[in-house]
């Protein structure tokens, strides 16, 4: 049962994205339609779930001083295997994501999640708080995509909703990525952290 | 030379790294708050870039591909900008403090900074030679402070200003960047040579 | 753990060690559907701009000096055309590759964006654009213009530039295949 609480935690109370601000780059640089927006968040989700686990596996054998760069081996192991993985059965996946797919290595969450979380809980609280953060961050990614998607083609997931020639295009483009995720955040303020 | 030009002008406006490509976001936003320390993470990710360009440069060409180990660069990239970044600190306190002073407390925040990696993997990935990746990481790192500074500039006008509950900090911040990034939109397009 | 430059050494080198090892491993165990994945994907981009074929296109490809390929098509031992991929460093923002189709008689049969970095929404239109009526390029053997050079394509709205660059490179492409034909008489 606490294993579903550090699900919730990691969902609502700590979304990486809404409340913590982390991973910034691959929100706004991968969601510019829904389906990339999910499957960026699943590609980390299956990440951070591996790299939790390990980590916590392994926290009894890594020295003090070196659990930094024993952390970054760990994740980028896994981040090349998710990138190979992804290369061979989801070819057009992998190009739509591109470069965002190895920078998951440097994508603050999994680093954060390492050391605060797994190098200090057993095996089991680790891959939920694995599975909860990323189930946050692919809620989150898939939210922007929606919104961006929606307004800015006038599709969600590919569905045609209305025609194309109303979507106003700046929402697909850079600046939409900017300003709807700032809405979000606004919106996610008023409605959740709300005094 | 026209073509060196080119990258730069493009790199830096056209192609901006934070506003076009959205990488080296997190600092964007969160070492923006003033305008002091918004041009030290500028001079600082320009110093490791330029520097970590041309290291994994060289690994790539003459250790990974030789070797036929490609599918390690991921890893090994990291690693090498970590021990960069750590050594660079290391040399910086011992042989120049005033330097050390001024980009000190930005380096540990670098080796977690995307757009380093970005550049790394980008300069990889299109086949780039080693002057023009040089160039390229240079001239990208720029963009990425000249950002930097326009956004900080434009955030301690608006800490004055009165915003509502919600929005305050990082939602009006990311709605500016936002006009931003349209404003740079109107450099696209341009070609030189 | 406490941390003594033995131990410190020791788990490093286990940790990157076994990092190796499996990457190795998962390396050799994807490396053939990588391989697989790729050629497909050429493969059904072929099959969907050229008229039925039967060969083994791919390994029947010829390079041209530019860098531009010719892939011809043969169904039994007669000619049914060749697909030319080709590119154009004009576009909007940068270079636009393309694999145009071409018939035995030298028409247009069909074509794919294969990459690009235009606009989404706007330039980025390329891909259907040229495909459908009233715009349709296929069918058509002469050199291609937008209306705005005093040709007669209707450039994409809002992205005459992308057209202009992507027509470049539809010419470029049926200059090669022509070229193909006449050294191989």
């Amino acid at each position: 049962m606490k294993g579903l609480g550090v699900i919730y935690d990691g969902l609502i109370k700590r979304n990486p994205t809404f409340v913590l601000i982390l991973g910034m780059c691959p929100t706004l640089g991968t969601t510019s339609t829904a389906i990339t927006g999910l499957s960026m968040g699943l590609a980390t989700l299956l990440v951070l779930v591996c790299s939790n686990a390990a980590i916590s596996m392994l926290k009894n054998f890594i020295p003090d001083k070196v659990r930094i760069p024993a952390f970054i081996v760990v994740i980028a192991s896994f981040v090349t295997i998710v990138q190979m993985v992804m290369q061979a059965w989801f070819p057009s996946l992998y190009s739509a994501l591109g470069i965002f797919i190895p920078l998951i290595v440097v994508n603050c969450i999994l680093l954060g999640r390492a050391e605060a979380f797994a190098s200090k809980n057993p095996v089991g609280l680790s891959v939920c708080d694995g599975i909860g953060i990323g189930l946050g961050f692919t809620c989150a990614l898939t939210a922007i995509g929606i919104v961006r998607e929606l307004l800015g083609t006038g599709a969600v997931f590919g569905c045609q909703l209305y025609s194309a020639d109303f979507g106003a295009l700046l929402f697909v483009l850079a600046p939409g990525a900017f300003i709807v995720l700032g809405l979000l955040l606004a919106l996610f303020n008023r409605l959740i952290i709300k005094k | 030379m026209l073509s060196y030009l080119a990258i730069i002008f493009s790199a830096i406006l056209v192609n901006n790294i934070v506003f076009a490509q959205f990488l080296g976001i997190c600092p964007f936003i969160g070492v923006s708050k003033n305008l002091d320390s918004a041009f030290g993470m500028g001079m600082a990710v320009t110093f490791v870039m330029v520097v970590a360009t041309a290291v994994t440069w060289l690994l790539q060409h003459y250790v990974l591909l030789p070797l036929g180990v490609g599918y390690i660069q991921t890893i090994a990239f990291i690693l090498v900008i970590a021990v960069l970044v750590q050594m660079l600190e290391i040399v910086m306190k011992k042989s120049s403090p005033g330097l050390y002073a001024a980009l000190g407390v930005f380096l540990p925040l670098i080796t977690t900074n995307c757009a380093v990696l970005g550049v790394a993997i980008i300069v990889a990935q299109k086949n780039f030679d080693f002057l023009y990746s040089v160039v390229y990481a240079l001239a990208t790192a720029l963009g990425f402070a000249l950002a930097l500074a326009l956004f900080a500039g434009i955030r301690t006008q608006l800490e004055l200003s009165d915003v509502p509950a919600s929005m305050r900090g990082v939602p009006v911040a990311l709605l500016t960047a936002g006009i931003l990034a349209m404003a740079f939109m109107g450099f696209s397009g341009i070609t030189i040579g | 753990m406490k941390s003594t430059l033995a131990n410190m050494m020791l788990s490093l080198t286990a940790l990157t060690a076994l990092a190796g090892t499996a990457l190795g491993v998962v390396n050799i165990l994807t490396a053939e559907p990588i391989e697989k994945a790729s050629k497909r994907a050429r493969s059904e981009a072929l099959e969907a701009v050229l008229p039925t074929f039967d060969n083994d296109i791919i390994s029947a490809a010829v390079e041209c000096a530019d860098g531009s390929v010719v892939y011809p098509a043969k169904l039994g031992a007669q000619d049914v055309g060749a697909a030319v991929e080709t590119f154009s460093d004009n576009g909007f923002s940068g270079r636009i590759n393309v694999l145009v189709g071409f018939g035995a008689d030298g028409v247009i049969t069909g074509y794919r964006v294969l990459a690009h970095s235009e606009t989404p929404g706007l330039g980025a239109k390329a891909a259907d654009w040229f495909d459908v009526e009233p715009h349709d390029i296929k069918g058509r053997s002469d050199a291609l213009a937008v209306r705005q050079d005093g040709g007669d394509v209707d450039a994409i709205t809002g992205a005459t530039i992308t057209s202009r660059a992507f027509l470049e490179a539809v010419n470029k492409a049926g200059a090669e295949y022509s070229n193909y034909k006449n050294t191989k008489r």
